[in-house]
């Protein structure tokens, strides 16, 4: 029989961290449950953003669309100063200029034309569509008194200083002492915090699961016995957190699409920063919960005492998600200011802070840094739990004996 | 019975007469222990396994077998002792020539089975594409190349069975280590595994398994291992570990009385079997006053050694060691 024939021992052709991460990635990107997974979290992601810009009534007036204007005969005149004024305003126009009345009517029936203007330039008449909002009519009502202090015999600069608009200064509420209301603000907030928490628990439990699915199996003999337990968490935990943000890809594509789409305007929170101060956190998120679970899921034998042993991290994921609803009514409660800086509270009310922009950037940063160093702290009792009860089948194995006891494997 | 053959130095001795090395040793087992709290797993155990030899490694259930496997397979780390290869203390790039099965069998339900022999070639240190094509031997070998692409769980239990001594063999390793390999295989199952496993033994490869199955180890060992408590009690071919213990006869001889064997010295009758009768000599017994004494009591039928099973063996050594 053709066996192949022995070699001499060779290096590894790929390092064991990326062989064990490659074939998480390959059969969980295969598999139903992630499609599922990501065709649910899409398509809540898109209901929410549809229902948020339904929320948010119809176009607001950034992208209101051009004003078309047309100008008949003497009318001709006001529009240099129409269209300047109209601008002051806050309103998009553009001028043109029609033969006749007769064929401006026919344009506005024909709906080329949203307004048409006819007469002289002191004495003119308008025909508006609904489509014209009032303040291109106040526009227009402006250029005609221009016009006609000119006719008047006002000089030029008597008749600007008579038009001339009341300065009015902008106010601005200090953001801290503002009473949030429900805006799609809060809406864009929520959801993107929703998601962290539905992706960061998800993903931690999917770990926990490949960890006893090992041990349940006892695949564990097999992989432990070509490599390192360190190589084997390592390539675990980095394989699914591809996975993971591959299917953020995707629900962000969709979501992005849908803002497109629905011309959502209106929610500013979903811009590129928000889509990147999720990312951001939940990378660091991921890491520090993934190692967590991984350090006591590897301490049970069966798939059925996973939920047991990782309760206390689940609690650590669901705890900031409960006090997220607490920052959402007031993201200045101290409480919150607070424990957004300290892991494992970080993420989730970081992140809501964030979408709220009343996180300075020095705190982000401490947050940051706190919780990789917190990512350092799960990393190593992992390595310690999975060195010492990978091999342990049977009862489950206490946490800090697996911590204690070092066992002397190679 | 014959106290000297029961301990491991008395083992160690009846070997070395009685095998002439046909390669160097590949794998050296020597003198790990390992303990569980208070309860002692393995004791001082020490062997060693050749190139093309196929070693069985017998003990009830508990006795320290699988954790004797473990520790080689480096998967537990031993309290004392250690395993060497070629001489050279055994690290992780040299188990990765290790084939190994484990007692409760490990791989991936859910995974196909190309692929799961592939990764496992490559976690021994195949590269990708030599990986597939082994993998793709052995399916085909195992007539299952056409259901490459099945989730384990999908095969029969005999064809997961046979994935599994795939997974242990598609990075043609040099040392194979199989714990329980017969247990619950069907008859065809059992005599392909012993197919392959002298196949791979004579392409050089050492082979060590356990078994509960003696007369089976009896068949196809080269040698074989006792272990009772963690300690090995006996170690030898079978020939060798009967020559170690007392001789014993079948002697048919319908005519005799009860007391036909009172003159002959050291002799005893263990067992009757109508008019046969299973007689026992004492280290340095006489056979032939033990034939006289049957032809005085009139004709005789049978006369011919007993050769002692290697479940007989086994059980003699075990309550000799529990003494």
């Amino acid at each position: 029989m053709n066996v192949p024939a022995p070699r001499e021992t060779s290096p590894h052709p790929l390092p064991a961290v990326i062989l064990v991460a490659r074939r998480e990635i390959v059969v969980r990107l295969r598999s139903r449950t992630f499609a599922a997974f990501t065709l649910v979290m899409a398509v809540l992601v898109v209901v929410g953003i549809v229902a948020a810009s339904a929320l948010n009534g119809p176009a607001a007036p950034a992208q209101a669309p051009t004003v078309r204007v047309g100008f008949a005969g003497g009318s001709q005149a006001l529009e240099q100063s129409f269209e300047s004024t109209a601008v002051l305003v806050g309103v998009e126009v553009s001028v043109s200029n029609v033969g006749d009345e007769a064929a401006g009517r026919a344009q506005l029936t024909a709906g080329s034309l949203d307004m048409l203007v006819t007469g002289s330039a002191t004495t003119p008449a308008a025909a508006a569509t609904d489509a014209v909002p009032a303040m291109a009519i106040i526009a227009l009502d402006a250029a005609a008194q221009t016009a006609r202090l000119n006719a008047a015999g006002l000089p030029p600069s008597t008749v600007t200083s008579v038009m001339a608009g009341v300065p009015v200064e902008n106010v601005r509420l200090p953001a801290p002492s503002s009473p949030f209301e429900f805006t799609t603000n809060v809406f864009a907030a929520l959801g993107v915090c929703i998601t962290l928490f539905v992706t960061l628990a998800a993903y931690g439990q999917f770990v926990s699961q490949g960890v006893v699915e090992e041990k349940a199996t006892r695949m564990m003999e097999i992989l432990l016995a070509s490599i390192r337990p360190s190589e084997l968490l390592a390539g675990k935990v980095l394989g699914i957190g591809f996975v993971a943000m591959v299917q953020i890809a995707i629900v962000t594509a969709a979501a992005l699409i849908t803002v497109a789409l629905t011309n959502g305007v209106s929610i500013p929170a979903l811009g590129v920063g928000y889509v990147l101060a999720y990312v951001v956190w939940f990378v660091l998120g991921y890491l520090m919960y993934a190692m967590a679970f991984a350090a006591v899921a590897v301490l049970v034998s069966r798939p059925e005492e996973v939920a047991g042993a990782t309760a206390p991290v689940a609690v650590a994921v669901a705890v900031p998600y409960l006090l997220m609803f607490v920052g959402l009514s007031d993201p200045t409660n101290p409480l919150i200011v607070v424990l957004s800086i300290v892991p494992p509270f970080s993420p989730i009310l970081m992140t809501l802070r964030i979408a709220y922009g009343v996180a300075p950037l020095w705190q982000v940063l401490v947050a940051m840094a706190l919780t990789i160093a917190a990512i350092v702290g799960t990393t190593w009792v992992a390595g310690r739990t999975y060195a010492n009860s990978a091999m342990r089948f049977g009862a489950r194995v206490r946490f800090l004996d697996a911590l204690k006891v070092q066992e002397r494997v190679r | 019975m014959d106290s000297e053959g029961a301990t491991p130095d008395n083992a160690a001795r009846t070997e070395g007469n009685a095998l002439t090395p046909r390669a160097p040793a590949l794998l050296e087992i020597d003198g790990i222990s390992k303990r569980y709290g208070n309860t002692v797993a393995v004791d001082e155990l020490s062997f060693e396994v050749r190139a093309g030899e196929m070693f069985g490694f017998v003990g009830r259930n508990g006795a320290g077998k699988t954790t004797t496997m473990r520790i080689v397979l480096g998967v537990i780390g031993a309290d004392r002792g250690e395993v060497r290869w070629c001489g050279r203390r055994l690290d992780l790039k040299a188990r990765r020539r290790i084939g190994y099965m484990p007692e409760e069998r490990g791989l991936y339900p859910k995974m196909r089975i190309a692929e799961q022999l592939r990764y496992v070639g490559e976690l021994h240190g195949m590269a990708g594409s030599d990986a597939a094509a082994a993998a793709l031997q052995w399916l085909e070998r195992f007539d299952l190349a056409e259901r490459r692409n099945a989730e384990l769980q999908s095969l029969s239990l005999g064809n997961q069975q046979r994935i599994q001594l795939a997974a242990a063999l598609v990075f043609s390793p040099e040392v194979l280590v199989l714990d329980e390999p017969f247990s619950g295989l069907d008859p065809v199952a059992v005599d392909v595994l012993i197919w392959v496993l002298r196949e791979q033994a004579e392409a050089g490869v050492a082979v060590i398994f356990s078994s509960h199955e003696l007369e089976l180890v009896e068949r196809i060992c080269d040698r074989v291992g006792i272990i009772d408590r963690g300690r090995l009690v006996a170690m030898g071919s079978v020939e060798d570990l009967r020559r170690g213990g007392p001789e014993r006869l079948w002697v048919d001889a319908p005519a005799a009385s009860e007391d036909w064997l009172r003159k002959v010295p050291g002799a005893t009758v263990l067992q009757e079997h109508g008019s046969r009768r299973l007689v026992e000599l004492a280290p340095g017994g006489n056979d032939q006053a033990v034939l006289q004494a049957a032809l005085r009591t009139g004709p005789v039928r049978e006369f011919r050694p007993a050769e002692r099973s290697l479940g007989e063996l086994f059980r003699g050594y075990i309550e000799e060691d529990q003494r």
